[in-house]
């Protein structure tokens, strides 16, 4: 992989489109790991902060 | 006993409630799932409970006594709880007790006393009496009081059933902490193995019951499952096996003996024709051939004879194949492809048929893994694998506050967003068509989500793009002409991704030549996608945010 010639972006980063839209699903309140989502969205903490505690 | 355990007093096991059959399950210390055997040495208990002179037989007993007490018999009612007379199939209770209509619900006249007189019994009152046997055979094989437990339940169970359900076990002593639905059950039996490592899949869950067939598309993202599409069926089942089973002998049966008659056409002889097929059934699970034989099969005369396997794959083929569509039926049904699929779990007692498996292979590329026993040796009896997921979660949750288990049940399950499509990188070398595309994030992943890759960089200096894709089968016509006219045309279909969007260009400047880059992405709530691009031992990289669309999100509350 090469870098075309000309190419520039601020601090080499271009952003220039956006997600296309979520769809809002049910998720499955089964397994530890759901369990940990759960924790972590009834406190509002962050992936980060979860890890801490 | 209808006040609540406190958490420190639970002794909690999983339990799957079938139609034919129930099995309960523990956890033990060693944080591994157990099936627990009833008091008959049975892992899988007929969920039947008849009754004979005031005595209450139970499972394996109560089975038996289809032949001769038929019609002080119950079996198959699971599906008439919570639900009205006229909502409800009866046709598997034909050889049983009839269902009949009581008030808004459905009952049972049986003798279950000792006295000449038949009582009116609702299915509740049937359900508190088989839960409270499974209860008291859990509780005597673990040598303490069990009061709670995760049910399985089929998908599309409606709140009335569950709270039905919920009512009866309630009165059989066992609080309900949770029900959990079948298909993702069974996904957790697998994903909970300490060799099992979490990946991003597409799974079916494919459930081949006695009364019905259950099947499940579920996307799996790093442990969290989320139902994509379902679908059931109560036309292809295992008692359709049966009967081809009972066809075969019956007319064997009929060449043997003139006098013998037809044993299909009466009661008694019909139901020790369908016991006897069932086992033979389950004999052709294990064995290549299986013995049938009863006592007395028809106008009093015996029957003996033997069957192979490959006999009865024939005979049956058809509801094989039939069940095998109605996986592809369900894939198609949310407009993916059986090469999205990675993996197919086959559930339920008759999923230990060879032929199942094969039937299902036929029909998804070689990459699907099926885990069946048939084609792993790591695979989970199909019996067992619900109850075995709920042996897990009743273990996960046994210390939890019924409180917390149902407000973490409930909004914080529903209001997640999902991505549309997959998001990753492209690498590219000259223009857009000729790159690779790596996915990161895939489609249908809860969010927030992260993801990283690592990347080994063969030249110095390079150019990576996130962009986003969408999964398309490519179905390119085949070279040549058949040899064979009527032989259905090999198509070579493959998966590719096609970049629908770029979402945004990064440049690293200045590499190694053989440098290892690392991406990480992590895709917000709001749809706003942080990215991190960077050698690495480099200290610095690139990171960019992208902000979120405007526009609202599809169905939001």
């Amino acid at each position: 992989p090469v870098l075309p010639e000309g190419w520039a972006g601020e601090k080499d980063f271009k952003p220039i489109g956006h997600l296309s839209p979520s769809t809002d699903r049910n998720i499955e309140p089964v397994g530890p790991h759901f369990l940990a989502h759960a924790r972590r969205k009834r406190h509002k903490r962050t992936f980060s902060e979860d890890d801490r505690i | 006993m209808s006040a609540e355990e406190s958490p420190a007093e639970r002794v909690a096991i999983g339990i799957s409630f079938g139609n034919s059959y129930s099995s309960i399950a523990f956890t033990s210390s060693e944080g591994k799932a157990e099936v627990i055997a009833n008091e008959d040495g049975d892992r899988q208990i007929p969920s039947i409970l008849s009754y004979v002179e005031g005595e209450e037989l139970h499972a394996g007993q109560a089975k038996s006594q289809l032949v001769r007490n038929a019609k002080n018999t119950v079996a198959y009612f699971r599906d008439f709880l919570g639900k009205d007379f006229k909502s409800i199939d009866p046709t598997p209770c034909h050889q049983a007790a009839h269902p009949i209509q009581h008030e808004s619900t459905v009952a049972f006249k049986i003798q279950d006393s000792a006295e000449e007189t038949e009582n009116t019994v609702t299915v509740s009152q049937i359900t508190t009496r088989h839960l409270k046997r499974l209860r008291i055979s859990a509780s005597d094989y673990l040598g303490k009081n069990v009061n709670a437990a995760v049910i399985t339940v089929p998908t599309n169970f409606n709140d009335e059933q569950k709270d039905a359900l919920k009512q009866s076990a309630k009165e059989a002593g066992l609080e309900v902490l949770q029900f959990i639905s079948e298909p993702i059950a069974a996904v957790l039996a697998y994903d909970a193995r300490p060799e099992a490592k979490l990946t991003d899949k597409l799974v079916i869950v494919a459930d081949l019951g006695g009364t019905r067939s259950d099947i499940a598309l579920v996307a799996s993202r790093g442990g969290i499952y989320t139902l994509l599409a379902t679908h059931h069926d109560f036309d292809v089942n295992g008692f359709q096996l049966d009967q081809a089973l009972m066809d075969h002998f019956a007319k064997e049966f009929i060449k043997k003996h003139k006098s013998g008659g037809d044993p299909r056409e009466n009661d008694r002889s019909l139901a020790k024709l369908k016991l006897e097929c069932e086992a033979v059934k389950k004999a052709l699970s294990i064995g290549t051939s299986a013995s049938f034989s009863v006592e007395s099969l028809s106008n009093g005369v015996d029957f003996v004879a033997t069957i192979n396997r490959s006999r009865y794959e024939i005979l049956a083929s058809k509801i094989f194949s039939a069940f095998a569509r109605l996986l592809v039926q369900t894939v198609e049904k949310v407009n993916l492809d059986v090469l999205d699929i990675s993996e197919i779990i086959l559930a339920g007692g008759n999923s230990n048929s060879p032929k199942v498996s094969s039937a299902v292979a036929n029909l998804f590329p070689q990459s699907t893994v099926i885990l069946a026993p048939s084609t792993s040796a790591t695979a989970i009896n199909p019996s067992e694998l619900p109850v075995r997921g709920a042996a897990i979660q009743a273990s996960l949750i046994q210390e939890f506050e019924l409180e917390d288990i149902e407000q973490s049940t409930h909004p914080a399950v529903t209001v997640t967003p999902h991505t549309k499509d997959p998001v990753g990188i492209l690498l590219i070398s000259g223009d857009e068509n000729s790159g690779v595309f790596n996915v990161i994030v895939d489609g249908e992943t809860p969010l927030p989500a992260g993801g990283d890759v690592l990347l080994k960089l063969v030249e110095a200096n390079r150019h990576i793009k996130i962009t986003k894709t969408e999964p398309k089968a490519r179905e390119p016509s085949s070279d040549s002409d058949s040899e064979e006219s009527d032989e259905e045309e090999e198509e070579v279909r493959e998966k590719e991704y096609k970049v629908s969007s770029v979402l945004s260009e990064a440049a690293l400047r200045g590499l190694k030549k053989g440098a290892k880059i690392e991406v990480q992405i992590n895709i917000g709530h709001d749809l706003t996608v942080n990215a991190i691009f960077r050698e690495v031992g480099a200290k610095t990289g690139v990171r960019g945010v992208l902000q979120g669309p405007k526009v609202t999100q599809n169905g939001s509350a």
